[in-house]
């Protein structure tokens, strides 16, 4: 017989589970399901093998990937940076509150921004035209390494302060006793931030990383909005054979390849984090 | 105090009792805000006040029109009482037999309707989806681009292919637009291209699908960059900014390009010749009335009044939409004038996509061609070969 306290427990906790039951694991479940099935019935890997054969997915594929590496790598140096910078508060603390901004600005506003500098005739090509270093206006659009690169730095501009905000609250926990101690020894800055802030940052870049990767996995309005079809993504993919072409089968298939990509990319960060401070 | 709660609640019980709730007619449309700003402004508040009624708007896209329809339908719970669809997404809703037969309501047609236009929303001999606005594209071109370089609007696809290169030529980027997004706006594209080439857009691989191909891929290098964004919205920004000076687009574009950007140097005119015949697909939109509408009476009394020669007048006069009545083309006067002249023009070589219950299949094999063969320069025959085999089986099935 439970305590009373424990039925309390139960009580608070219930509507919580009941709507994580409801509104995430059964559509979840129904769409790992649905990935397994075709219009005639019976359950079959087709759609599997169907998505991988098809060059649009494999592109869409590979681009996911491409974006989440770049774009975690280079917003995890910056946010840090900037973090690094803002810290010790004062004045500094009035450049946190501008950095904030782009992050209460709609993706699809962003997107939309983003098209009128990387446009053909957008300022970017205008103003490398009139410093003389192109002649010709550079196609940032129009797919491949350029496109992955606008879509990275449209991404960075609009994600990079929320990444900032976790990494400055685990600076301003580093105990100010540790960088004194640390002085007296006459270390370095670099000093300090290879032996005292790195470690102690890691549960906080853990944190940080986990959740952007999670969002860079699923982007969508961001790509599709600023380079259209000629850049896709999984998301996108997933949409478009939902929407255009009645399929949701593969849908399903490409969103729950997707949903395994993020669960396995998570899964072997927390153990590779996990395994080096257990060897430390 | 109590005398004064009585009459309250005796006054309260009357005014209950004083008339029924005026209905709701829920129309949806898919339409862009300037078009939005004239059908809630000149179009519904008539027939609201005429029939006593609301009438409510709501946006859903052709693509999610079926998707709706079906949930609402199986739910029992029909929420849109009339509905105005692409002409070329209507199969799927007789298939699934998600909307009503209309064919006993053929009264309603006016006599001055297009006949060709009463046939697209026929399926195995009955009557589903009424005439409302048939659509054209048309070739918008900049003026003054095509004088400083002594260039005509191209006629047919030898002068496109040298205003192509000229422009490529002289100002070392491309200024032809072509609809490269993808879906859709491609679809269509390759539809009229193909067709104008004597082909047929549904074996992929006889002469007028290669020769469009062949054609396309030597054009590609020629043509905007912008073309892998532009589809029917996004058109009319790059001719209105000048970073492309031709391109195709349905004919609301006229309305932003020349009255709300300015633009007067932006010309149009019907359009150039294939190999065989000049040819541009008739879009548009019909009018149908889902399963179980609850207020179908109203939704009948509603797509005749769409129908009217007063509505079609004011949707060609504001957003430069073609009638789907005969006795209306002679009213357009001033600036509107030439340009409604092309879509006339563009309408004489009209042709309807033909609809088939694989058109999904078709749309998707027809994409990943132009973009194998004309973006990624793969080899025209042996990719159109391979999708004339996927295509086959889909038939078949």
């Amino acid at each position: 017989m439970l305590k009373s306290k424990h039925y309390w427990k139960i009580f608070f906790l219930a509507p919580l589970l009941l709507y994580l039951t409801i509104f995430t694991l059964i559509p979840i479940s129904r769409s790992i399901f649905l990935s397994f099935q075709q219009k005639s019935g019976g359950l079959t890997f087709s759609n599997y093998a169907w998505l991988f054969s098809n060059f649009q997915f494999r592109e869409a594929f590979v681009n996911t990937i491409s974006i989440t590496i770049l774009a975690l790598a280079l917003e995890l140096l910056l946010a840090f940076s900037i973090a690094l910078f803002i810290t010790g508060g004062g004045k500094k603390r009035i450049l946190q509150a501008l950095i904030l901004i782009p992050l209460g600005i709609p993706t699809i506003v962003v997107a939309s921004n983003m098209r009128y500098i990387f446009d053909t005739d957008g300022f970017l090509n205008q103003i490398l035209t009139r410093l003389h270093l192109i002649e010709i206006p550079i196609n940032w659009l129009s797919g491949g390494a350029l496109t992955l690169f606008s879509v990275v730095i449209a991404d960075m501009w609009k994600v990079t302060p929320l990444m900032m905000l976790i990494l400055l609250a685990g600076l301003e926990r580093i105990p100010k006793e540790l960088f004194e101690a640390a002085r007296i020894d006459g270390s370095s800055f670099w000093q300090e931030l290879r032996f005292i802030i790195l470690p102690l940052m890691k549960p906080f870049m853990t944190m940080a990383l986990i959740i952007r990767g999670i969002d860079t996995f699923r982007i969508f309005e961001l790509p599709l909005a600023l380079a259209g079809e000629s850049f896709k993504v999984l998301s996108e993919f997933a949409f478009f054979e939902y929407r255009n072409y009645n399929n949701p089968y593969t849908a399903a298939a490409s969103g729950t390849l997707l949903f395994v990509m993020i669960l396995v990319s998570v899964l072997i960060y927390i153990r590779v984090s996990g395994a080096q401070k257990e060897t430390a | 105090m109590r005398r004064f709660f009585l009459i309250l609640l005796a006054l309260l019980f009357i005014s209950s009792c004083a008339g029924e709730k005026e209905p709701t007619l829920k129309v949806s449309m898919s339409l862009s805000d300037e078009e939005w700003d004239v059908i809630k402004t000149e179009v519904l508040p008539p027939f609201e006040k005429a029939n006593n009624c609301k009438a409510e708007e709501v946006q859903i896209e052709a693509g999610d029109l079926p998707q709706l329809l079906r949930a609402t339908i199986a739910a029992g719970k029909s929420e849109i009482d009339v509905f105005a669809q692409d002409n070329m997404q209507l199969s799927v809703l007789v298939d699934e037999g998600l909307v009503e037969d209309l064919s006993a309501y053929r009264n309603i047609l006016p006599k001055q309707s297009e006949k060709s236009l009463i046939q697209a929303g026929e399926f195995n001999g009955k009557l589903y989806f009424l005439p409302y606005r048939p659509n054209v594209q048309i070739v918008y071109y900049n003026v003054d681009a095509f004088k400083k370089y002594d260039l005509s609007p191209p006629k047919n696809w030898d002068e496109l292919l040298h205003v192509a290169k000229t422009f490529k030529e002289k100002e070392k980027v491309g200024r032809i637009l072509l609809k490269a997004w993808g879906n859709g706006p491609t679809v269509t594209q390759l539809y009229e291209l193909i067709v104008s080439a004597g082909g047929d857009p549904f074996s992929f691989n006889d002469e007028g699908c290669v020769k469009t191909f062949e054609f396309l891929q030597e054009l590609w290098p020629f043509t905007s960059p912008d073309s892998l964004k532009a589809k029917w919205n996004t058109s009319n920004d790059y001719i209105a900014r000048e970073s492309v000076y031709l391109m195709q687009n349905w004919p609301f574009g006229i309305n932003i390009i020349v009255e709300e950007y300015e633009k007067k140097n932006i010309a149009t005119y019907h359009g150039f010749a294939g190999p065989k015949r000049e040819a541009h697909v008739i879009g548009g939109e019909v009018l149908g009335v889902p399963k179980g509408a609850k207020n179908k009476d109203l939704a009948l009394k509603f797509i005749k009044y769409l129908q009217s020669k007063e509505v079609q007048q004011i949707l060609m006069e504001k957003l430069s939409w073609p009638s789907m009545r005969t006795d209306v083309y002679g009213e357009v006067s001033g600036w509107r004038k030439p340009y409604y002249k092309s879509v006339m023009e563009a309408l004489e070589y009209g042709v309807f996509r033909k609809n088939v219950p694989y058109w999904a299949d078709f749309d998707r094999f027809i994409n990943e061609a132009f973009q194998r063969i004309v973006i990624k320069g793969e080899d025209v025959r042996s990719t159109l070969d391979h999708y004339a085999g996927e295509m086959k089986k889909i038939v078949k099935e």
